[in-house]
């Protein structure tokens, strides 16, 4: 299974004061709070974390099939921060996910999976916000057909095997992005 | 009315009056019910959620917790939380 997370940080800045009294406490770990504090850039380290707690949550949601708001049970370890790119791990309870991030001046973008072979034949595509992005997809993309609504969940029909692959989408702000898999299925 | 029905209401309309600045969908604030899901329906903004639970926690003077924190998805369950939460005060 796959999940994705995006944070468009001048979004984030308007929207968010995660410097308000409580608010890093209800959604990092105490290592996380430090990881935050003494970063050379704080709100960047903060909307990585974040983003790859709720990419790692979307894999649970639908492997589930509940939602709920557990910020503090998905714990980022094994950081590894190289300028634009970012990886590492995220726990909840017994199960592990592998995150890989892209940190660029505007946005946040990171991609979990299951397992590291999952990270192979893996597609990211950025599209504009619109209400046409599912449109914008199939132009570009031949050989699979994206459904499905911005709030619900979305369908990847690969168009010659009629299979449902596993696929991911994320927005916020001026962002969007989609990711999929050549090897994973819905159901994987 | 029922005294408890009133309490319920009252909390209602709190929880309604923390989530306006967070929510850009005015209809669906208007027509805010026990049913109304934060994420869904207001369209809230997931890491917006926590101002969410720390604005109640501030109106109600109550502790919320990571566990109930965990249910607040949705009015209903948010009135539940607070209710459990004023009733241990």
């Amino acid at each position: 299974m796959i999940g994705n997370d995006l944070v468009d940080l001048r979004q984030a800045a308007i929207e968010s004061n995660w410097k308000r009294k409580g608010y890093l406490a209800k959604i990092c770990t105490p290592e996380e709070q430090r990881f935050v504090l003494e970063a050379p850039k704080p709100d960047e380290m903060l909307w990585l974390l974040w983003t790859m707690k709720e990419a790692a949550c979307k894999i649970v949601q639908r492997k589930t099939g509940t939602r709920s708001y557990e910020p503090l049970n998905f714990c980022c370890g094994l950081l590894n921060i190289e300028q634009t790119k970012a990886s590492g791990t995220v726990s909840y309870f017994k199960d592990s996910f592998l995150v890989k991030s892209e940190l660029k001046n505007t946005f946040i973008h990171s991609v979990a999976v299951s397992e590291m072979k999952d990270f192979e034949q893996l597609h990211l595509q950025y599209l504009q916000p619109d209400t046409a992005y599912k449109a914008a997809f199939n132009n570009l993309n031949s050989l699979y057909h994206l459904t499905g609504t911005l709030s619900g969940i979305p369908e990847l029909t690969h168009q010659v095997t009629g299979r449902k692959h596993a696929v991911s989408i994320s927005h916020h702000g001026d962002y969007l992005a989609i990711i999929y898999s050549d090897s994973l299925l819905l159901a994987d | 009315m029922d005294r408890e029905i009133m309490d319920r209401e009252i909390i209602i309309s709190a929880i309604k009056e923390v989530a306006a600045p967070y929510t850009q969908d005015k209809e669906a604030l208007d027509q805010l019910g026990e049913h109304t899901s934060f994420i869904t329906d207001l369209k809230i903004n997931s890491a917006n959620l926590v101002d969410i639970v720390l604005d109640l926690e501030e109106k109600f003077g109550i502790e919320i917790d990571n566990d109930s924190m965990s249910k607040m998805l949705d009015v209903k369950s948010t009135l539940d939380v607070i209710e459990g939460k004023l009733t241990e005060k």
